[in-house]
C-alpha cells in the first residue's frame, strides 16, 4: 500500500515538475490575437506564398508584392509598385514605392527587386511560385533607384498579374528556403518553435497605415472540431478550414468561396471511357443538387468550368449539366449495343484528406454511377499515389479510370488553369485536341478583350464538345471567427489572411 | 546479469541495424519527394532539378552508401520539409514523447493494480463487474475518439480543461488521460486474472488461516506474485504509446516524436523518417532492458538463471 501511495505521490510531483509559465492564449495581452491553421507550412520562405499555408501567414503581412488583384475584377493594382507601363511586346518598366525599408533595415529599391527575382528563379532553390510561371525567361533591368524594367522572352502580357504572386524577399536571403522570413509587409516575423508556433510582431518601419493588432500567433490543430472549439472557448480568435459539420454558430462561422472548384477527371484513352457517349452519361447520372446542403456545404456552387466566374476567361455561356438518368441510360444502352463495355469495373479515385466529407460524395456518386449501369469502385489513395496518377509522366497505356481532382485559381487569369489542363501537353491534361490547343496558345499571346475571347472559345469546345471530366462545385470554406474581431473572410482568405484588415471591436 | 545484458545489446545491435536498412529502402518505394514538395502544376523539368538537388536522382546504392557513412559520424541527414538536420529535430521532440508515455503509463499502472487487484478479491461482485466493463471499454475505444469527445466534454462543455497545446498542466491532463486509458483497460484485465490465480494459491489460504489482514494479503502477498505479467504487458503498452502518441499528439497540438514521424511519413522526408524511426527504436531497446531489470528484481528466479 506504502508503495502506491508514494508512486501516486511521484506522479503528482513530477506532473507539478513539467508545468513551465503559462502559454499564451487568446485573451494575453488585449492587442496579441492567436490564430489556428489546420497544416503546419514546410518552410516560410517569401518566395512561396501562393502555396495556402505558407501563404496564409506570409501573403501581406510579413512579404508584400509589387501588385495585388481587385478582388472582383482580377485587375492589378498597385502595392510596392505605383505604377507600370508596357514599353513594348516584351519590356515592362516598373515605377516602384519610395521609402520603403526591409525588416532587417535595408531599402528596397530597383537593386532589391532584381535580387529578389533572380533569388525566386534561381534553380537550386525550390521556390515554389516559380513553378506557375513556365516556358517565360525574366530578366531585370535596374532605370533608376526605384525604376526597374522587367524584360520576358517570349512576350508575356500578364507581368503585372503575375507580380500579385511575386513576393518580394531581402536581399539577405540565402541560397536556400528560410523558416525566418525578412519582408517589407506591416508584420515583422519574430519566432517559429514547435511548442509555441510562428509568431509575427507589428513592425513599427512599416510604409502604410499602422495596424492595430500588435502581435500574433498562429498554432498548429490538425482537428477543425478543435479549431472550432478553441475559438469558441477564446483560445484562439480565428480558425481556418472548418468542416461544414462543425461550423455550428451562425453567429462565429464565415463561409465564402475559396477559390477551390472540384472535378472528376475522365482517362478516357481506353474504352469505355474513350466513348463520349459514356462521358457524358457519367455527367448527366450524377445529380448535383442533391449534394449541396448535404455532403456539401449550402453554399457550394455548381462549377461549369473550372475556373471561378471573376477569372479572366470565364464563360458565363456554360450551362451546368441537368440530372437526367434516363437519358444517360440510353446513352448507355446505345454505347452497348455498339459494343462499348460500359459495365467495365472503373476505380473512382479519391485523395486522402482532399477536402472534407469527399469520400462520402464519391460513395454517393458511384451509387448513382451504377444505378444508371456503370460498374464504379470507389479507392481513397494517399496524396503521393495520386500524384503519380495525375500528373505527368504517365504510364503508357493509362487504364480507363475516375479521378477526383481539385485546382484553385485566384490569380486572375485562365492561363494559370487551362492550358496545364486542357492542351495537348499540360501537364495534368486527359485530352487532345488540335482546335482547343490553337485557341489557347493564340490566347496565350493576346491581351483584353480577345484574350478572354479565346480562352472562352477552347473552354466551350472542351466542356461541350470533349467531356473530358464531371465538373462538380465552386467549393466554400468556413473561418470562425472570435466575438472580439472586426473581420469578414471574402474570396482571398484561401491563402492570405490579412491582419491588417483585422481590428478589435 | 551482467553478461545477460551484454547478450541483449548485441541481439538489439543487430535488428537495429536490420531496421535502418528496411526502412531506408522501403522509405525510397514510396514515391519521389519531388511530387509531393513541389506544386501539382510544376513541370517535369522543374521536378527533376529538385530531385537531383537533393540527390534522389543518384543510383539507390550510392545514396545508402552515403546515409551510412552520415549515421557513422552521428550525421543522420537535413530534413528535407525542414531543413535542419533530422536528429536536432527528432532529439527535440522525443522528451514530449516520453513525459507523455511516462505520466500515462504511471497513472494507468496506479490505477490499474487497485482496480484490478480488489476485482479479484470479490469475483463477480458489483465492484468486479462494473471494474470488468469499465476495463473493456476502455481497452477497446479508439484513441481518436476519446480525444475528441474528451474535447467537446470537459473543454468545450465543462470548461474545465483548456482543449489543446503544451504550456500548463490542465493542457496535459486530457492527452494524458486519453493516452492512460486504454493500457489501464488492459492491465486492469491482466492484474486481475493474475490476482485470481495468486488469491486461490496456498500461501494466500494459509495467510488467511493464520488471519493475516485482508489489506495485507491482497497487496503484500498476492499483488507481489501476479506482477510479472503485469510487467510484461505494461511494458508492451508503454512501448506502444507511439503509436497512441501519433494520434493524440496531432490532435492536441503536442509537438512530440509521434506527430514529426507521421507528419514525415505523409512528406517523404526520408532522412527525418530514419532518424525518428532509428531514435524511437533505440528508446524501445533501452525501455526492454528496462524491464528485464524490473522482472528480475520481482522474481529472483530470473536474477539466478
Amino acid at each position: 500500500m506504502r508503495l502506491v501511495k508514494l508512486a501516486t505521490l511521484g506522479l503528482l510531483a513530477a506532473t507539478a515538475a513539467v508545468a513551465s509559465p503559462q502559454a499564451g492564449s487568446a485573451q494575453d495581452g488585449a492587442k496579441s490575437i492567436t490564430i489556428a491553421l489546420a497544416t503546419e507550412p514546410n518552410n516560410l520562405d517569401g518566395c512561396g506564398i501562393s502555396a495556402r499555408d505558407v501563404g496564409v501567414v506570409l501573403r501581406q503581412n510579413v512579404t508584400e508584392t509589387l501588385t495585388i488583384l481587385d478582388p472582383e475584377t482580377s485587375e492589378p493594382l498597385p502595392r510596392l509598385a505605383m505604377s507600370w507601363e508596357r514599353l513594348n511586346g516584351t519590356t515592362w518598366r516598373f515605377k516602384l514605392r519610395e521609402g520603403v525599408k526591409f525588416h532587417d533595415g535595408s531599402d528596397f529599391n530597383a537593386e532589391a527587386v532584381a535580387i529578389s527575382l533572380k533569388r525566386h528563379f534561381n534553380p537550386d532553390i525550390a521556390c515554389l511560385d516559380r513553378t506557375k510561371i513556365k516556358n517565360v525567361e525574366i530578366t531585370t533591368k535596374v532605370v533608376d533607384s526605384h525604376t526597374i524594367d522587367i524584360v520576358t522572352d517570349p512576350s508575356y502580357p500578364l507581368v503585372p498579374v503575375m507580380f500579385n504572386f511575386v513576393g518580394m524577399t531581402a536581399p539577405s536571403a540565402p541560397d536556400k528556403l528560410v523558416r525566418a522570413p525578412v519582408g517589407t509587409g506591416p508584420y515583422a516575423f519574430r519566432s517559429w518553435t514547435p511548442d509555441e508556433g510562428i509568431k509575427l510582431k507589428r513592425y513599427a518601419g512599416y510604409w502604410g497605415d499602422k495596424p492595430e493588432i500588435e502581435s500574433v500567433t498562429y498554432v498548429v490543430r490538425g482537428e477543425s472540431a478543435l479549431r472550432a472549439a478553441m475559438v469558441k472557448l477564446g483560445e484562439a480568435d480565428i480558425g481556418v478550414e472548418i468542416a461544414p459539420q462543425d461550423a455550428t454558430d451562425s453567429d462565429l462561422d464565415f463561409s465564402y468561396f475559396n477559390t477551390e472548384t472540384t472535378r472528376i477527371r475522365i482517362v478516357a484513352e481506353q474504352s469505355p471511357l474513350n466513348d463520349i457517349r459514356v462521358r457524358k452519361a457519367l455527367n448527366l447520372a450524377f445529380d448535383r443538387d442533391a449534394m449541396i446542403g448535404t455532403v456539401m456545404a449550402e453554399g457550394v456552387m455548381k462549377a461549369t468550368q473550372l475556373v471561378l466566374p471573376n477569372i479572366n476567361g470565364h464563360n458565363s455561356g456554360l450551362k451546368a449539366w441537368t440530372y437526367d438518368p434516363e437519358q444517360a441510360k440510353k446513352l448507355l444502352a446505345e454505347a452497348k449495343a455498339d459494343g462499348v463495355p460500359v459495365d467495365k469495373e472503373l476505380r473512382l479515385i479519391g485523395r486522402i484528406g482532399f477536402f472534407n466529407n469527399q469520400s462520402e460524395m464519391l460513395q454517393a456518386m458511384a451509387q448513382m454511377w451504377n444505378a444508371v449501369g456503370f460498374n464504379i469502385k470507389v479507392e481513397m489513395m494517399e496524396k503521393a499515389q495520386w500524384l503519380k496518377l495525375v500528373n505527368r509522366p504517365y504510364p503508357e497505356k493509362r487504364e480507363p479510370m475516375l479521378i477526383q481532382a481539385q485546382h484553385d485559381n485566384g490569380n486572375g487569369d485562365a492561363v494559370f488553369t487551362f492550358p496545364s489542363k486542357y492542351h495537348t501537353d499540360g501537364q495534368q491534361t486527359d485530352m487532345s485536341h488540335p482546335e482547343v490547343d490553337k485557341l489557347l496558345e493564340e490566347a496565350g499571346k493576346s491581351t483584353g478583350e480577345k484574350r478572354a475571347n479565346l480562352y472562352q472559345q477552347a473552354i466551350r469546345i472542351v466542356e461541350e464538345e470533349v467531356v473530358p471530366n464531371v465538373m462538380q462545385y465552386h467549393m466554400v470554406a468556413f473561418m470562425r471567427v472570435g466575438p472580439r474581431l472586426d473581420f469578414k473572410p471574402d474570396a482571398s482568405a484561401n491563402g492570405k489572411i490579412e491582419l491588417a484588415l483585422i481590428s478589435l471591436k | 546479469m551482467g553478461e545477460y545484458l551484454g547478450r541483449r545489446t548485441l541481439h538489439s545491435a543487430v535488428s537495429l541495424i536490420g531496421l535502418v536498412v528496411l526502412v531506408f529502402f522501403l522509405a525510397r518505394l514510396t514515391g519521389n519527394p519531388a511530387d509531393l514538395y513541389l506544386p501539382v502544376d510544376a513541370s517535369i523539368q522543374e521536378r527533376q532539378n529538385f530531385a537531383e538537388i537533393h540527390g534522389f536522382n543518384d543510383p539507390l546504392i550510392v545514396q545508402f552508401g552515403n546515409f551510412l557513412a552520415g549515421v557513422a559520424s552521428f550525421d543522420f541527414g537535413e530534413s528535407l520539409r525542414y531543413s535542419q538536420p533530422a536528429l536536432q529535430l527528432v532529439l527535440h521532440a522525443f522528451p514530449t514523447t516520453l513525459k507523455l508515455a511516462f505520466f500515462s503509463i504511471g497513472i494507468a499502472l496506479s490505477i490499474a493494480i487497485v482496480t484490478g487487484a480488489l476485482a479479484a478479491w470479490r469475483i463477480q461482485g458489483v465492484f468486479d463487474r462494473i471494474a470488468s466493463i469499465l476495463a473493456l471499454a476502455g481497452a477497446s475505444i479508439p484513441h481518436f475518439w476519446i480525444a475528441i469527445v474528451g474535447v467537446l466534454v470537459f473543454a468545450v462543455t465543462l470548461r474545465l480543461v483548456p482543449t489543446s497545446g503544451t504550456g500548463t498542466v490542465a493542457q496535459w491532463i486530457l492527452p494524458v488521460a486519453v493516452l492512460a486509458i486504454r493500457p489501464c483497460g488492459l492491465i486492469v484485465q491482466v492484474v486481475r486474472g493474475s490476482m485470481l490465480s495468486a488469491l486461490s494459491s496456498a500461501y494466500v489460504k494459509t495467510a488467511r488461516a493464520k488471519g493475516v489482514r485482508t489489506r495485507i494479503i491482497i497487496f503484500v502477498h498476492a499483488l507481489r506474485n501476479a506482477m510479472l505479467p503485469v510487467i510484461t504487458v505494461a511494458g508492451d503498452q508503454a512501448v506502444g504509446i507511439v503509436n497512441g502518441a501519433v494520434i493524440v499528439e496531432t490532435i492536441f497540438g503536442f509537438p512530440g516524436v509521434g506527430k514529426l514521424m507521421i507528419d514525415a511519413i505523409t512528406n517523404r522526408d526520408f532522412a527525418l523518417v530514419q532518424t525518428a524511426v532509428l531514435v524511437t527504436a533505440v528508446a524501445i531497446f533501452l525501455m526492454n532492458i528496462l524491464i528485464d531489470i524490473a522482472y528480475a528484481m520481482l522474481d529472483p528466479r530470473i536474477r539466478h538463471t
